[in-house]
């Protein structure tokens, strides 16, 4: 008898579990992408790959809408300014962890600590601005910086700036917490199969669950492209991200597919090394940037998808400006330049990163449109683990890499690149004192007009300078199925999966 | 069991040769790419480093008969190109490995004694690593490239050559004719290299004929990873890996270069196998 009831009761609880999971909700959205995550300690990675997952499982102080224009509210509720511009008072909204417990001032003050701090922290630069932090309250947080500056708010909103639990990382240690984090995002860590995949379900306590659709999320790795593209094609996944540019258009004729192109901040540019002579001459530098036929290398490598890069600082960027002199596609100009330059015939070594079939493409592209004007590129195909060395040893001549921002503010891709930060002005050895003091200057200034005209000018001043040569913007590419509703990315990459809904 | 390999084959070898369609089959494969690595400049219609923006991911048609890559470049001139580096690759790859070898494993199995204790343990050593491990290491200390490779495939490919050579040469110096050489007070060189060897190479030269064939694939993989041919000259492997990408949208571009390398390691097989049947090696 006990036993039948116990599965009468049983089969009640089943049935009234799917009756609330039909009306409620959307299921399990699975997601393929290259490589799988690293950490889930915030503070130790500047990868991508982690930051986009970060994104769904913590939460920041202060968000960045989805067209990657303005600063949202995030944990912190509303904020205030002192007029000097030192003091930032933050109100924050209630809201609990995954674990039930309430996100107070005091784990904010925790987390921004740690990232400025910690041992294990890859941005401590970026944040020892802040001087001091105080919680008055549990709902309100007041940080004090050094002196002023226009980018902080936004690296508030930096995925490596997560608020993480307190008590949960004092517990469990850095390393434990790295792989059962407890954050106030709208997901939580579920289970994660180490080089396979992060499933994520549901965060009941995230202060907005309310509005969000799915039951969980599966970020799946699929290192080959072509094995991914076929998983989203077969239905074994209902999504992709990287999808690369030679399949799009194939991909846009399949009726149960849609290809989400979203823009990003995304910039490929040519790496000169000008302490090797005669790259130390700003003329063979102009010849090379008008040697290079952009348009080319974006309906080549990109398949048209691409944008001419004119900027260190993207279209659609904070502050990015048309007016700076970028030179168009001229061989002959470029041969004019050389001859006046007297170099006679050019060599260079150029390191390509093995494996990337986007980097392998562009190289043997400028390898043809250099021997146009008389210069012969060596191709070094290297393993991307050992590339990275051998810019930062200045072992190489010319290089491509790509940037893409991870904040707002135009301010911390600039001073990597043109502020003489420690890694040589991103390895390009580049030089020149007035750009430097402008860097600073633009960091200082609060008016966002006369910071916008701060960078002009080095916009201006970079461009005539050569620093490195900027090839071309590319957007976002992913794909889903049809009846995977607004997914998609911001500029800087965070996905908006607590939005995302599945109707099949 | 080894069969002593008669020392006066070569006429013979010209008597069975038109009774043996798998050798004629085999030398013709390889002759057609010889000639066809020789004459690249003269059998190309297109230069095999020009791109063409216009005619890019053509499938194949009269103009291109393999197609176009994505650069716009001819695939049919870039396969006849590629056999020179290919063939180039199997034959140079094969050649520094098997002489090494073939001193090594003759010295050693002939002395016998600490002579040979340290030449196989040296073997041992190499034996000890994973082959493609040991290839890579040694390119990335010599740098990407094709000479480094060859250095590496000789530095790290003798040791089969000498393995076999040893065997052979233990069985064969105890054997009537070379105690009869010895007795004669033949110089230990001549007794060596003058009666020892021609008999141990039988082996040899088959091992060569399949050994071109990993070679070859070696070669593609290590071009694969960046350490070995460097863009934008034309080998085979290479183009297969480059073109991995568009594979599904233009097979064209992986498939030719990819029959190419079965269809020379096809023929280096098939000449192996008809020489071991000629010299009676498995029976």
């Amino acid at each position: 008898m006990i036993t039948n009831w116990a599965k009468a009761a049983l089969l009640g609880l089943m049935t009234s579990t799917a009756l609330v999971s039909v009306a409620e909700a959307g299921g399990v959205l699975s997601i393929g992408r290259r490589e799988d995550s690293s950490t889930f300690d915030p503070i130790a990675t500047a990868q991508n790959i982690d930051f986009w997952v970060f994104s769904n499982v913590f939460d920041v102080l202060v968000r960045v809408d989805k067209a990657g224009q303005e600063l949202l509210p995030g944990l912190a509720e509303s904020w205030e300014v002192s007029s000097d511009g030192l003091s930032y008072t933050f109100h924050l909204r209630p809201a609990k962890f995954s674990d039930g417990t309430a996100v107070t001032s005091e784990d904010a003050a925790y987390s921004l600590t740690r990232i400025r701090d910690s041992e294990l922290s890859l941005w401590s630069d970026s944040y020892k601005i802040i001087k001091d932090i105080q919680t008055p309250d549990p709902q309100t947080l007041i940080v004090t910086l050094s002196g002023p500056s226009a980018p902080f708010l936004s690296t508030l909103a930096m995925p490596g700036a997560s608020i993480v639990s307190k008590a949960a990382m004092e517990a469990l240690g850095p390393e434990g917490f790295a792989e059962k984090p407890v954050g106030s995002g709208a997901f939580m860590l579920d289970e994660w199969l180490r080089g396979d995949r992060v499933k994520l379900k549901k965060n009941p306590e995230y202060w907005d669950a309310a509005n969000v659709d799915l039951d969980g999320v599966e970020w799946r790795s699929i290192p080959d492209d072509n094995t991914r593209m076929l998983a989203v094609q077969a239905g074994e996944l209902d999504a992709a991200i990287y999808v690369p540019f030679s399949r799009v258009a194939e991909l846009q004729k399949d009726d149960n597919l849609a290809v989400v192109i979203d823009p990003s901040t995304r910039e490929d540019h040519l790496l000169m090394n000008q302490e090797h002579a005669p790259l130390d001459n700003a003329k063979v530098r102009e010849a090379i940037d008008y040697a290079i036929d952009k348009q080319a290398i974006i309906d080549t490598v990109t398949f048209g998808l691409g944008e001419v890069a004119n900027s260190y600082i993207p279209k659609g960027a904070l502050y990015h400006s048309d007016e700076n002199g970028a030179r168009p596609f001229d061989a002959e100009k470029a041969k004019a330049l050389l001859e006046e330059a007297g170099t006679g015939p050019l060599s260079f070594d150029y390191v390509v990163n093995a494996g990337n079939e986007v980097d392998e493409q562009i190289a043997v592209l400028l390898q043809q449109q250099l021997g146009n004007v008389g210069i012969t590129l060596n191709l070094q195909k290297i393993d991307p683990s050992q590339s990275w060395d051998m810019l930062i040893n200045g072992e190489y001549d010319l290089s491509v890499m790509y940037w893409t921002n991870d904040i707002l503010d135009p301010d911390q891709k600039t001073t990597f690149v043109l502020g003489h930060d420690v890694n040589m002005n991103y390895m390009t050895r580049y030089n020149n004192e007035e750009v430097k003091n402008l860097v600073a200057e633009a960091r200082l200034e609060m008016d966002p007009a006369k910071r916008e005209a701060i960078y002009a000018d080095i916009q201006k001043l970079a461009k005539a300078d050569v620093h490195w040569i900027d090839l071309y913007y590319s957007p976002y590419i992913s794909v889903t199925r049809k009846g995977i509703e607004n997914f998609g990315q911001n500029p800087l990459g965070r996905f908006f999966l607590e939005d995302t809904v599945k109707t099949y | 069991m080894i069969r002593t390999a008669d020392l006066s084959l070569l006429p013979r070898w010209s008597r069975r040769f038109g009774r043996r369609p798998m050798l004629a089959a085999g030398i013709a494969i390889l002759t057609g790419f010889v000639v066809m690595a020789l004459a690249a400049g003269l059998i190309a219609p297109h230069d095999p480093i020009y791109q063409d923006a216009a005619a890019r991911l053509q499938p194949p048609s009269l103009a291109h008969p393999f197609g176009t890559d994505n650069f716009g470049r001819d695939v049919f001139s870039r396969v006849i190109w590629g056999a020179r580096i290919d063939l180039q690759i199997a034959i140079i790859g094969v050649i520094f490995p098997f002489l090494i070898g073939t001193v090594v494993g003759t010295v050693a199995g002939f002395f016998g004694g600490w002579v040979d204790a340290l030449f196989m343990r040296i073997i041992d050593v190499v034996l000890a690593f994973p082959f493609l491990v040991l290839m890579l290491s040694i390119i990335t200390i010599l740098g990407p490239g094709l000479s480094s490779f060859y250095i590496a495939m000789a530095l790290v490919g003798w040791v089969s050559y000498a393995r076999l050579i040893r065997a052979q040469i233990l069985v064969l110096k105890t054997q009537d004719f070379a105690v009869a050489a010895a007795s004669l007070g033949f110089s230990r060189l001549r007794i060596m290299f003058g009666h020892l060897l021609p008999n141990a190479l039988a082996g040899s030269l088959v091992f060569i004929m399949s050994d071109a064939v990993l070679v070859l694939l070696n070669g593609a993989a290590i071009s694969y990873l960046g350490l070995g041919v460097q863009p934008p000259v034309a080998e085979w492997g290479v183009m297969v890996a480059e073109a991995q990408g568009f594979i599904t949208q233009a097979w064209w571009i992986t498939l030719f270069p990819g029959l190419a390398i079965v269809a020379l390691a096809f023929g280096f097989s098939l000449t192996g196998d008809a020489l071991a049947d000629l010299m009676g090696i498995r029976e």
